[in-house]
């Protein structure tokens, strides 16, 4: 079960990018390192997403952005965003006008975007509609969230 | 190095950036059309302000491009054919901003509210990248300065977007417009690795290029259609107004950290407000 969030959820978005290649191809190329952080009051909880030509190659959990690879950018936010995010998705096959990776970025608010530079930064704008098609990918996948996650929303 | 008596620029350190081959490569595979890419059986009648809204910052749009395509084709013949990564490159910039004036002019067509104004700002703007003295100053003006700027609009542009429509531009020029600026970034700290001794000279430029900046932002018809978008329609324009407050610093900061990256400390000499007075 692909709860999210889990390692089990980002490897089946992995798994879901990689399985038409086509469709990457026509996305064209990525080489980036995305960290997905989900704030809760109590603690963080940290993904690794590398990227690298036309396939995501590597998914797991990491303590903090510090363990991830170098040129890392971080998309962070609180849980509640990101279950908003992802429910939307599941709900309407893609993300909304009000959900987009970039929408929920650009006023840094519920989203943000960091890295140590400008250019990595950048990344996250070089490869928008590839990000997009990635997290979009929930709705093939379908995302239960975990109890314990969802209780801090209570 | 053969110059063919035509090619004038042939000193490697006036055109090059480390990352212009990985560029030209991430840009041939991302190649998009207005025609196959964009789903435009998706558009709906808007209300008369939120369209009429788009379609001026599609003008507006629509008319940066045209420079943004001519700037590099004015310097490209001039540089060495051994440099033939930035020539590619650039070529592929001229292809991505003809692409851009073209899906823009479309958009502001296809729904009922036609081309609109064009502002005697973006003109006076424009006409300084295009008089750039030489390429670096030039790439330096439009890249970093002029396609930053940009980059932060097309943000703008796909997270106030009315449809699936323009969502899908914005984010696809999103892209390319990121790709310019990666370049002139890295070319200009090429540029002062090699040559420190004129940073003053670059300074001056983006001083030019900032005060036209700023007027293009104060320009009445644009910076209300980008509020009237921001804000949901004409009755949320204030509210608007306050987004578009807070965009202008992101995009300022954004700006000096680049220009950070390519060795040019601005902060202390920019020559234009941090907040946007609106």
């Amino acid at each position: 079960m692909n709860l999210f969030p889990s390692v089990e959820f980002f490897e089946a978005l992995r798994e879901r990018a990689n399985s038409d290649p086509e469709r990457l191809r026509r996305l064209g190329t990525v080489d980036m390192t995305l960290v997905v952080k989900i704030d809760y009051p109590d603690r963080v909880e940290c993904y690794e997403i590398v990227f690298a030509g036309y396939r995501c190659v590597r998914t797991r959990r990491i303590a903090s952005p510090s363990n991830a690879a170098r040129g890392a950018i971080v998309l962070e936010g609180p849980y509640a965003a990101w279950r908003e995010m992802i429910n939307n998705i599941v709900a309407n096959g893609h993300a909304d006008l009000e959900h987009t990776l970039n929408t929920l970025t650009l006023m840094d608010t519920p989203l943000h975007v960091d890295s140590d530079n400008q250019l990595d930064t950048d990344l996250f704008y070089r490869y928008q509609e590839n990000l997009q098609e990635f997290f979009d990918g929930a709705a093939a996948i379908g995302a239960p969230f975990s109890a314990s996650a969802a209780a801090h929303l209570q | 190095m053969p110059s063919l008596g035509c090619y004038d620029i042939n000193d490697k350190s006036l055109v090059w950036a480390d990352n212009v081959a990985h560029l030209y490569d991430e840009a041939v595979a991302r190649q998009w059309s207005s025609a196959r890419d964009i789903p435009w059986n998706q558009l709906k009648p808007q209300r008369e302000d939120l369209e009429k809204a788009m379609c001026q910052v599609c003008t507006n749009l629509a008319e940066v491009e045209f420079v943004a395509g001519d700037m590099p084709a004015k310097w490209l013949w001039h540089i060495n054919h051994d440099f033939h990564e930035v020539k590619c490159f650039l070529a592929s910039q001229i292809f991505d901003e003809a692409r851009h004036m073209e899906v823009f002019r479309k958009r502001a067509l296809a729904n009922g509210g036609g081309l609109l104004r064009s502002s005697p700002d973006s003109e006076q703007l424009l006409r300084v990248i295009l008089e750039a003295p030489n390429f670096t100053t030039g790439s330096a003006l439009m890249h970093i300065l002029g396609e930053g700027f940009v980059l932060t609009l097309f943000r703008n542009g796909e997270m106030f977007a009315l449809t699936p429509v323009e969502k899908k531009i914005f984010r696809l020029c999103m892209q390319d417009e990121a790709r310019h600026v990666a370049y002139g970034t890295m070319h200009l700290k090429y540029f002062l690795e090699k040559h420190p001794e004129r940073e003053e000279e670059i300074h001056e430029i983006l001083s030019r290029g900032e005060e036209a900046t700023f007027s293009l932002n104060q320009t009445q018809d644009t910076v209300e259609a980008r509020a009237i978008l921001a804000g949901g329609g004409l009755e949320h324009i204030e509210e608007g107004f306050q987004k578009l407050g807070y965009l202008f610093k992101k995009q300022i900061n954004e700006y000096l950290y680049r220009l950070k990256m390519a060795g040019i400390e601005r902060r202390s000499r920019l020559a234009i407000p941090f907040e946007l007075p609106l």
